[in-house]
């Protein structure tokens, strides 16, 4: 817990939740702008599914580079003060720092999902949808999106943590918002090995075009499951392998 | 002097495997791009210019304005270690070589990367079958695109010189990508930098653009370009270092 409070601490005048905040002022702005124009070409449309699908989409672009932005800001600054080896000698142990800083990019990271679905609860009921706030579909939007993130985050910390220099880090985070924009182009086979998809894999509602109309269908819990179980997994371990790296690596 | 401080911008970036951030984003793009152009060729049936949509969508509206702000960060990356700031404007070199060796430099990496993009997009598409000439405004497309690439090149240039996190600038270019399309579509693309991209580049729309337009194009980055520069240079000869 102090080492969190002292991640927080460090980052007080780095702006870094201003920063988060314009990331999700821009894309949210974005999604309501696409969803306005959808509705008002076709007002079937006008219904929570459409809106968390675009959401999970468009997360797959966003979520990615503001992860790496996060994960790089609170990482670079012990590379750039040089401060981890005032820290090691200050006796911390550095698999708390690394957890600490993993913990402390996660909370960012959460507070933009539950405002994610605030807005979405907001926007709904601004345009009037005529289903009740879907809970359940949100609930379940909300852990695939946090899951997706933790993986995402471990991947980007690793290598924020282990290479000094930033660029390839957040030329990662890029790439990665691009695979996760494109992901559902690719099959299935190719898709499940790229955790930046798991935005849309693991969204309760998908989109597929049958005759030039675009349909929503809500996924079943159970057959998102086994997805969860794979990408938590992978969370974990790629965790425990970047924080035993980095571990090991000379100050 | 303007000359040393270019070959010291090289020097800068010897070690760097920047180059290897050059080729890696253009040869994704048109990786995917190609891709789809080739599974949905059904639908895009106007060869070259149906690639071009698909490749330079990607590229020219995300990927191109990112690499951009990338390789800006990383240019002011070093003077912002330790106390480089004080040893670089304490040393024999005006603030307007400075600033203006790195827009060179920047300059001129992102002149290669728009001719490996045409190689690849050339590639691309004799690869997917495409037997048609190349479109006669290839040569347009490239080259206004490097000239909106250096206005935005100005912009983040000017705000990873303010901003010290390498992140940072990075984020609000990837904002402004998305400000850009929106500026874009409500036909306002001439007055922001990155609306002025995709103008160039004719991503969103493969129509030329007329004379009057190609002059305004023209006129509105230089001005870009001028105002950003100039502003950079006064604010680092008037403002204090923060180290």
């Amino acid at each position: 817990m102090r080492a969190i409070s002292l991640e927080l601490y460090k980052l007080r005048h780095k702006r870094l939740f201003l920063m988060a905040m314009l990331f999700f002022t821009v894309e949210i702005v974005w999604i309501f702008m696409a969803v306005n124009v959808s509705i008002s070409r076709n007002s079937d449309y006008a219904g929570w599914e459409m809106l968390i699908a675009i959401i999970s989409s468009m997360n797959g672009l966003f979520l990615p580079i503001l992860a790496a932005i996060c994960v790089s800001r609170i990482c670079d600054m012990e590379h750039k003060g040089n401060t981890m080896k005032l820290l090691l000698t200050a006796s911390a142990r550095r698999s708390s720092l690394y957890a600490a800083k993993y913990i402390t990019a996660s909370i960012i990271m959460l507070v933009v999902c539950f405002l994610q679905g605030i807005a979405i609860i907001a926007f709904g009921i601004a345009n009037g949808f005529e289903q009740p706030v879907p809970l359940n579909l949100l609930t379940r939007f909300l852990i695939g999106t946090v899951l997706t993130n933790m993986t995402i985050i471990a991947v980007q910390q690793w290598i924020s943590m282990s290479v000094k220099n930033q660029v390839f880090a957040l030329t990662l985070g890029m790439i990665g918002g691009f695979i996760g924009m494109a992901a559902d182009l690719f099959p299935f086979e190719v898709r499940r090995f790229f955790v930046w998809s798991y935005y849309t894999g693991l969204s309760p509602v998908t989109q597929s075009y049958t005759s030039e109309k675009i349909q929503f269908m809500i996924q079943d819990m159970n057959s998102l499951l086994p997805a969860m179980v794979i990408l938590v997994v992978a969370g974990i371990g790629i965790y425990l392998t970047g924080s035993i790296h980095v571990s090991r690596q000379e100050v | 002097m303007l000359r040393r401080c270019i070959s010291a911008e090289w020097m800068k970036l010897r070690h760097s495997h920047i180059w290897v951030i050059l080729i890696i984003l253009p040869v994704i793009s048109v990786l995917i791009g190609s891709a789809n152009f080739y599974m949905n060729q059904g639908v895009l049936k106007r060869e070259w210019y149906s690639l071009w949509s698909q490749v330079g969508l990607f590229y020219g509206e995300f990927f191109f304005p990112i690499l951009i702000a990338i390789l800006c960060a990383y240019m002011w990356r070093l003077e912002h270690f330790n106390k480089n700031w004080n040893m670089i404007m304490a040393s024999p070199v005006s603030a307007t070589g400075i600033f203006l060796a790195k827009f060179i430099v920047v300059g001129v990496m992102l002149l290669f990367v728009q001719i490996l993009f045409f190689i690849l997009y050339f590639l691309g598409g004799k690869l997917a079958g495409l037997t048609s000439n190349l479109p006669g405004e290839l040569t347009g497309w490239l080259f206004r695109g490097w000239i909106a690439a250096l206005a935005i090149s100005a912009l983040q240039l000017a705000l990873s010189m303010r901003i010290r996190s390498f992140a940072v600038p990075i984020g609000i270019g990837l904002c402004s990508a998305f400000i850009g399309l929106g500026m874009y579509v409500a036909n306002l693309g001439m007055f922001f930098p990155h609306s002025l991209l995709a103008i160039g580049m004719g991503v969103l729309s493969q129509t030329g653009i007329s004379a009057r337009e190609s002059i305004l194009f023209i006129v509105m980055n230089m001005l870009y370009i001028f105002v950003i520069a100039a502003g950079a240079i006064y604010s680092m000869s008037k403002a204090d270092v923060r180290v």
